[in-house]
């Protein structure tokens, strides 16, 4: 439905090394939601506002439904206003001096072919309706909450029945309770329509509770691109993983590769994991814990340490375990009674859920930073 | 990179449209509008400029001998007699109008958007209603108010034992020019009052800073770059009026830039050279304060209108409010009452008479009637509604589409447009009145405007032009790209978005915009008096005419005549601009 061949757009006066997307290839197909996933200045708004027309690419193509709506080496460039699209803006940008039945009639207005007012009228309350917000349809825009306007321009960005539907950070400016409903909203008339849909976050949990696929974006090139599950359980890189808060970093040495998998020595630990690529015997590794992946225990483990700040969720306790010079970060989902600042624990890792990963320079993102990626002496 | 490895199948992909060529794509209506704009902004802006370099550089400029190219016009006028002093005497009368103006007008400002200060509509309407007495009758009123002999308010300050205030000197130039401009100040600090986000201010209170820290601190600091352009504005406003320095400043003896153009102007031979000297003096002047404030301000454009509800927060200033309310009321009677006054009182008596119980015995109407006598008369009030509406239309049109092109969009030369758009500030009207008149009679043009109401539209347009873009500039900024993308994304041709949703998202500014080109246009006599011509007289001409002639009793009808035509203006607007505003959370 959306196919991005080579997409490059440059910031003005930079050298081409620093551009803003940078020959990106992406094709998402109809019908599904997928998330463009990073941090911020990784170039997924402006790889969505080239698909919206709303920027122009320097190089490469963009099409949708099968036509090249953009392509400057054929000086082929179709408005914003002629491309069968609806955005959401992260600022809802609900205009202020209309009613919320004006906000979302206007596109059915202004665009061809131009559909009368009576039924207009009507379709823009069968998309309000949508959202649950019929009954506002003669309230003045302004008068509504934050997600109620947000659901508002939802419902305008639908009404026209576009081919794709383009969501611009749209739970950000939400609070928390707010953007759990409006985030299972978006998803439900997504599936609902059958829209195909690319959503720009920088949230991993946004990302991966919505969509079908993500698309993990860093300087301006995609990093990873798989099945939600996928990359959260094994990133194939340590971007992602960094950024996708796994905050347990390890140094390791490859001790053997075996037909089930690669032995990885980290500190007096060993781990077996069945999922590296491209790593021999002897070579340095990082291995990726995330907070649920070990076993605390008061009597035996591996690794030894102190419990030095913890956290209870309701459901479960973060405990900041200092182990060696490193500070381990530590979930458990059953509460350990008597368990308290200072005191001595255990500490076992989970070999199934590591995620070993050949060592490269680090390149922090800007969002996120680890605490650490010292290896552990124990 | 599951997409990176999947083959791009170049088969399957139908034939790339191409959606119209270059042409097609340059005839679209924001090119169309924009280009039309552009072009008429740079010839509006340009002719007199250009007009009045031309004279400055030229030995013998509209005489009756050859002329030839020269520098020697600019020594010449510099090493005149008395020009240090004309130099002096216009930066004091300038510099003090504009720190008196700003003082005032961002204080009543901020009083009556900012505080609960009681009679707020009544201040905003009390504030506006100086702007609706034209310069020449404030001028005037003021000159019978305080002159030295007879002056009412000098017979009080004699009464009380005070020194008598002569207005013919400096600081009664100051004092006329500043109740003639505070208005202006205010309009801007109100609009950059409003466009204020009060939780910054409300960030600072729970911080800990007291309301007067906070005003300070926090208030006046955002507002600083609206100050500063504003008081620019103001400066150069002073530095080109006409009719204080010229009915104040003159009987004084007190020159400035423009009385000293219009001397040189009246002299025969016309000596068009020292005009044109004076007038790229005040051009550079005023240039060079424009790049000033433009540093100071730049980068502080803030976006204040966004897709979320706004709203700007009154402060409660408890008891205090009172003084505000009676700062409000003091300033109401000092510019709009007294002078109105001294005219109503004039205009009742057959001839002129200190204010006493004993001369209402002469009370006449005879005065009003004499005007519809005078077929001349009430031609000039039906031209100067025509030019004045009309310039405030193409005014307030222009500027909308130029200031989306300065500020919405990239295109190359946008700086420069934006800087053309503002020349005209540093013409004064005097010249820019001869620039154009010049211009119109000597330009080998298809269509003759001279001796027509075009000619004054057309002046007009250029001088109100900087400053509607002041007001509509903003107004554009405020509006966040998103809201204008939401639209296009909907389908909305350019037109249509900017129809749509700028016009009425702009409504305050455009209709501020318009109601002041219109109040210019209307009042202004600067250039009106060179454009004129039998026919196409105009009523702040008229009123001139009359004073010269020394018929203060019609001259006084026929001004108070010409506010109630501007009053009912204002309110029509007003009233629109309340049936259109956006509709705010309550």
């Amino acid at each position: 439905m959306i196919k991005l061949t080579g997409l490059t757009k440059r910031y003005p006066g930079r050298t081409v090394t620093a551009n803003a997307v940078d020959g990106l290839d992406l094709d998402i197909p109809e019908g599904k939601l997928v998330a463009l996933l990073g941090p911020s200045g990784c170039g997924k708004t402006t790889t969505l506002r080239m698909i919206a027309g709303l920027e122009r690419n320097d190089s490469g193509t963009i099409e949708i439904d099968g036509k090249v709506v953009s392509d400057p080496s054929r000086g082929t460039f179709v408005g914003t206003d002629k491309r069968p699209i609806g955005i959401v803006f992260q600022s809802y940008a609900i205009w202020p001096h209309m009613t919320v039945l004006q906000n979302v009639m206007f596109p059915l207005r202004v665009g061809r072919p131009r559909v009368s007012r009576a039924a207009a009228r009507e379709r823009a309350l069968e998309s309000l309706d949508m959202v649950g917000l019929a009954s506002f349809a003669s309230r003045p825009a302004p008068d509504l909450s934050g997600g109620q306007q947000q659901r508002v321009a939802l419902a305008r960005a639908l009404v026209r029945r576009p081919k794709v539907l383009l969501l611009d950070e749209p739970l950000s400016n939400l609070d928390k309770g707010l953007r759990d409903r409006m985030r299972d909203q978006i998803r439900s008339v997504q599936q609902q329509l059958g829209i195909t849909t690319v959503f720009v976050t920088h949230d991993q949990d946004e990302a991966l509770a919505i969509s079908d696929d993500v698309v993990v974006m860093n300087h301006g090139t995609i990093v990873e691109h798989g099945l939600p599950q996928e990359i959260y359980t094994f990133p194939r890189n340590e971007f992602t993983a960094r950024f996708l808060g796994i905050s347990n970093i390890l140094g390791g040495v490859v001790d053997a590769v075996t037909p089930d998998g690669v032995v990885v020595r980290v500190g007096d630990s060993v781990l077996t994991s069945a999922k590296v690529t491209g790593a021999g015997k002897g070579d340095a590794v990082s291995v990726f814990l995330r907070p649920e992946s070990f076993r605390l225990s008061r009597k035996e483990g591996p690794w030894e340490g102190t419990i030095e700040f913890s956290i209870y969720h309701g459901d479960c306790w973060d405990y900041h375990v200092r182990v060696g010079e490193q500070l381990l970060r530590v979930r458990v989902y059953r509460e350990k009674v008597g368990i308290a600042h200072g005191d001595r624990v255990f500490l076992s890792p989970d070999p199934e859920t590591a995620i070993v990963l050949p060592q490269q320079p680090a390149a922090p993102g800007p969002a996120d930073s680890p605490a650490s990626s010292h290896p552990v002496k124990a | 990179m599951a997409a990176l490895d999947t083959p791009t199948r170049q088969d399957s992909a139908p034939p790339p449209r191409t959606d119209g060529g270059r042409w097609r794509r340059l005839l679209n209506g924001r090119y169309l509008a924009m280009t039309i704009s552009a072009i008429v902004v740079a010839y509006l802006a340009l002719v007199p400029v250009c007009t009045m370099l031309y004279a400055s550089l030229q030995s013998n400029f509209l005489g009756v001998g050859p002329s030839s190219w020269t520098l020697g016009n600019f020594p010449k006028t510099f090493t005149t007699p008395g020009f240090g002093t004309l130099v002096a005497n216009s930066f004091v009368y300038a510099a003090a109008t504009s720190v008196i103006c700003i003082a005032v007008g961002f204080g009543l400002a901020w009083l009556v958007v900012r505080t609960n200060t009681p009679c707020k509509s009544f201040a905003q309407a009390a504030a506006l209603v100086p702007m609706i007495i034209p310069g020449v009758l404030n001028t005037i009123a003021w000159s019978l108010l305080l002159s030295p002999g007879q002056g009412p308010l000098n017979h009080v300050l004699r009464a009380v034992g005070l020194p008598v205030f002569n207005v013919y000197s400096l600081p009664g130039m100051v004092l006329v020019q500043s109740m003639h401009v505070v208005p202006v100040a205010f309009l801007m600090g109100t609009a950059a009052f409003s466009a204020m986000d009060s939780s910054l201010e409300e960030a600072a209170l729970a911080s800990g800073a007291s309301p007067v820290r906070t005003f300070f601190a926090v208030t006046v600091r955002m507002a600083r770059p609206a100050i500063l352009s504003a008081a620019l504005l103001m400066f150069i406003q002073t530095i080109s009026n006409f009719e204080v320095p010229q009915l104040i400043g003159v009987p004084g003896h007190v020159y400035v830039f423009v009385s000293q153009i219009y001397a040189a102007l009246q002299q025969f031979p016309a000596d068009y050279g020292e005009v044109g000297v004076i007038g790229v003096f005040v051009l550079v002047i005023a240039a060079v304060g424009l790049y000033l404030s433009r540093r100071v301000v730049k980068g502080r454009g803030i976006q204040t209108i966004t897709g979320k509800a706004f709203r700007a927060q009154v402060q409660d200033l408890g008891k205090w409010r009172w003084l505000g309310f009676a700062c409000v009321v003091l300033f109401f009677v000092v510019a709009i009452v007294l002078p109105l006054a001294m005219l109503l009182w004039s205009s009742v008596l057959p001839g002129y008479e200190s204010p006493s119980l004993h001369a209402l015995h002469d009370f006449t109407m005879s005065n009003y009637s004499d005007i519809f006598r005078q077929p001349s008369l009430v031609k000039s009030l039906k031209n100067s509604l025509i030019i004045s509406v009309s310039a405030g239309l193409v005014v307030t049109l222009l500027c909308a589409v130029v200031s989306y092109i300065t500020v919405k969009t990239k295109v190359v030369g946008r700086g420069l447009l934006d800087g053309l758009a503002t020349v005209p500030i540093a013409v004064p009207s005097v010249v820019m009145g001869v620039g154009i008149l010049y211009f119109y009679l000597v330009a080998p043009l298809p269509v003759h405007l001279y001796g027509t109401l075009a000619i004054l539209i057309v002046a007009f347009v250029t001088i109100t032009m900087p400053y509607a873009m002041r007001y509509i500039v903003p107004g554009m900024a405020a509006i966040k790209d998103e809201l204008e993308e939401a639209a296009t994304s909907s389908g909305a041709s350019w037109l249509q978005s900017f129809w749509r949703i700028f016009v009425p998202l702009m409504m305050p500014s455009l209709l501020a915009a318009f109601l002041y080109s219109m109040i210019v246009s209307f009042r202004e006599i600067s250039a009106a008096i060179f454009l004129y011509s039998s026919g196409s007289e105009v009523v702040s001409v008229q009123i001139y005419d009359l004073y010269r002639n020394g018929t203060y009793p019609v001259l006084a009808a026929l001004g108070i005549l010409m506010v109630i035509v501007l009053v009912i203006l204002v309110v029509l607007v007003q009233l629109a601009s309340r049936a259109v505003g956006i509709k705010q959370r309550r």
